[in-house]
């Protein structure tokens, strides 16, 4: 009998064992698909790069410590990632590609305003979840609930990075701007002209370029005509930001120099020269090795530049914090279902590489979709990028 | 608006005029001889430009010495994309023009894989700005300006004087009278397709350190060689360099009354009332 009863108990032991190897296999087999798209190619080409490493490391640190456990399964994450080059035509039809033909559910990172409009059209109706770094001032909305903006926007930082100029360098009174000629661009200048002009700053020019212009001596030649005592390159990816910089330097121009949408000073330095990139103040930069920073970014920094031999800027930062946020909304739904994730998401602030991460917004866009966290200004001095004062957009405030 | 206003807008506009002129110059010599529009044109262009980011910018070589070299290299490789490609290809345009689209993306594509896709940054050769009656130009323009006129004169030059260039003209002119006379028509084609695109390359290295290089920079200046020739006249040298003139003017002045972002329009719109009026551009045959 006992012979009998240790025979069923091995046979049920070794069941359990197969049941269990069963199922973590099965559970390991799933895969959860996971988009991202953005300008892998062309001027704006950083921005996409960026988002396609924040978006690796975080996916790849999911995988490596046994996939994503939602509810009862296990999923390892796939990404799938689409160059559309800044063009709308083109994320229109990356954007198609990842929801009928990849199936994605989640699209996690993309970049430049006008593209987000036309990834919107897809995503909105199909209820796919859509987090991107646009600035474009429409890209959220009552009307687009499943979208959200993982970067803080023209709108949360102009203010409060005039306000500190206004303050800490009260001689800059005329400030002369330029973006390229596009959504983010427009509404990049169209915020900062609404901040300047409400703290009684004078707006010396609101200038637009076509992406991808190299030669800005015309158009800088018309601005600093106005004699303008700062010049913002406000949307300017980092390459040309650089040039227009490097540009103006050349022509004569010697006053203050901010890039309100500034991502990746270290380009800018590349580009522009160190001279010409001297005193550039940034608010919406992250220095990953200031002391400004948690030991969380900071280490998140240390992995980055080991892996990519590059330092990160604010995008890979930012896409890196927007996929563990999703992520974390998945774990706590206990589901993929959109539905149940969206509700997750807008419940509660979570804990990210910016520290406490809350969802608001409401009061600029009719909906809380915007990611809100400190803002660090930082000057490029001497060929470094220094962090030197930390402000708190008014939507965090409150 | 002040006349000084006015006339640093047209320095600006004509200061890179001639690099494109170099680019424009390229791509009508191969055209005149070959009978190819040349797509690709732009990315030998971009090879030139990532020659002179690593023999200059990460490898320390003298600025004149890299120019020099990115001349020769694209020149070869220009050469050996007429031998193995378009050689086989001469007089079946069409197919001429879809496979110098298809070489267009393969260069640009490889320059992706081999370069990065990021912007990478030359260092300014020259630093310093030169002032003259309120007049600003950095000293970098300056040289690369008048180096683009030297590169031109020596065009003309090579053209005009040389066997080799001699050969090239009577090969636009007409190929069969030429190869009676002797020409060897595969040499001088090879050397016009070689010649054209180490002019490319040659605006390439001038460009890279005031732009920085990234693999899809080749884009702009073939749009803008394009206009220039088909406003200077399609095989014309000195309508070539009328063109860029009148490109970099409209392009200056355009910039100063109606904003950057109309700027693009203008040399469109240069292109259809040339195209209206005088189909075969202001100086052609010249």
């Amino acid at each position: 009998m006992m012979r009998i009863r240790a025979s069923i108990a091995t046979i049920a032991m070794v069941a359990l064992v197969a049941a269990g190897i069963a199922t973590r296999g099965a559970a390991q087999d799933k895969t959860l698909t996971i988009g991202v798209l953005g300008p892998l190619s062309g001027g704006a080409a950083s921005y996409g790069v960026e988002l396609v490493r924040g978006a690796e490391m975080k996916a790849d640190e999911i995988n490596k410590a046994g996939g994503l456990k939602v509810g009862n399964d296990v999923y390892h994450i796939k990404l799938v990632s689409y160059d559309h080059k800044a063009l709308a035509a083109d994320a229109a039809t990356a954007a198609n590609k990842l929801v009928f033909q990849d199936k994605v559910k989640y699209i996690i990172g993309n970049a430049v305003g006008a593209t987000c409009n036309a990834v919107q059209t897809v995503t909105e109706p199909e209820k796919v979840l859509f987090s991107f770094v646009c600035w474009g001032t429409n890209n959220l909305g009552p009307d687009k609930p499943h979208s959200f903006r993982a970067m803080l926007s023209q709108w949360e930082v102009a203010e409060p990075f005039y306000r500190w100029v206004k303050e800490k360098h009260p001689a800059v009174k005329r400030v002369a701007l330029i973006s390229p000629n596009d959504t983010s661009g427009k509404d990049t200048n169209t915020a900062v002209v609404k901040a300047l002009k409400g703290l009684a700053f004078e707006v010396a020019a609101d200038e637009y370029y076509e992406r991808g212009t190299k030669d800005f001596y015309p158009i800088l030649t018309k601005m600093l005509a106005t004699q303008p005592d700062m010049l913002d390159v406000a949307a300017a990816p980092a390459g040309e930001a650089g040039l227009i910089l490097k540009q103006a330097r050349e022509l004569g121009f010697k006053g203050a120099k901010g890039w309100t949408a500034g991502t990746n000073p270290f380009t800018i330095i590349g580009v522009a020269g160190k001279d010409a990139a001297e005193g550039v103040w940034s608010p919406t930069n992250i220095n990953v090795k200031s002391d400004f920073v948690s030991p969380t970014v900071r280490r998140f920094g240390e992995e980055y530049e080991k892996r990519y031999k590059e330092v990160p800027g604010v995008i890979a930062v930012a896409n890196y914090a927007a996929f563990d946020v999703f992520t974390k909304a998945m774990q706590d739904a206990r589901s993929l279902d959109t539905d149940k994730v969206l509700a997750a998401l807008t419940q509660k602030p979570f804990d990210t590489v910016w520290g406490k991460l809350v969802l608001g917004g409401k009061e600029t866009y009719g909906i809380d979709r915007q990611f809100l966290y400190p803002v660090v200004i930082s000057e490029i001095r001497d060929g470094k990028v220094v962090d030197i004062a930390q402000v708190l957009p008014a939507a965090l405030k409150k | 608006m002040s006349i000084e206003l006015l006339v640093q807008a047209l320095l600006n506009g004509f200061g890179l005029a001639m690099v494109y002129v170099l680019v424009a110059l390229g791509l009508t010599l191969i055209f005149s001889i070959l009978e190819i529009i040349n797509f690709a044109h732009g990315e030998f262009y971009m090879l030139g430009g990532y020659i002179t980011y690593y023999a200059y910018a990460l490898f320390g070589l003298n600025y004149f010495a890299t120019l020099g070299l990115a001349i020769l290299t694209v020149g070869l490789a220009g050469v050996a994309a007429e031998r193995l490609i378009f050689h086989h290809l001469r007089g079946r345009a069409l197919n001429a023009f879809i496979v110098s689209l298809g070489l267009l993306w393969v260069m640009q594509a490889g320059a992706q894989l081999a370069f990065g896709v990021l912007d990478k940054p030359v260092p300014s050769a020259f630093s310093g700005v030169v002032r003259v009656f309120g007049l600003v130009m950095s000293v970098e323009r300056v040289v690369v300006t008048l180096s683009a006129i030297v590169l031109i004169a020596a065009l003309y030059l090579f053209l005009r004087w040389s066997r080799p260039g001699r050969a090239m003209r009577a090969v636009a002119q007409d190929p069969d009278a030429a190869a009676l006379q002797g020409v060897n028509i595969d040499a001088a084609s090879a050397l016009g397709f070689g010649v054209g695109c180490a002019l490319a390359g040659g605006a390439g290295g001038l460009l890279a350190p005031l732009f920085a290089v990234s693999p899809a920079m080749g884009a702009l200046p073939v749009v803008k060689a394009f206009i220039i020739i088909i406003v200077g006249g399609m095989g014309s040298l000195p309508g070539a360099v009328l063109g860029g003139l009148l490109l970099g003017g409209v392009e200056g002045l355009g910039a100063l009354f109606m904003g950057s972002a109309a700027v693009n329009i203008l040399g469109f719109l240069m292109v259809i009332v040339v195209l209206l009026v005088r189909p075969r551009g202001l100086l052609s045959g010249a």
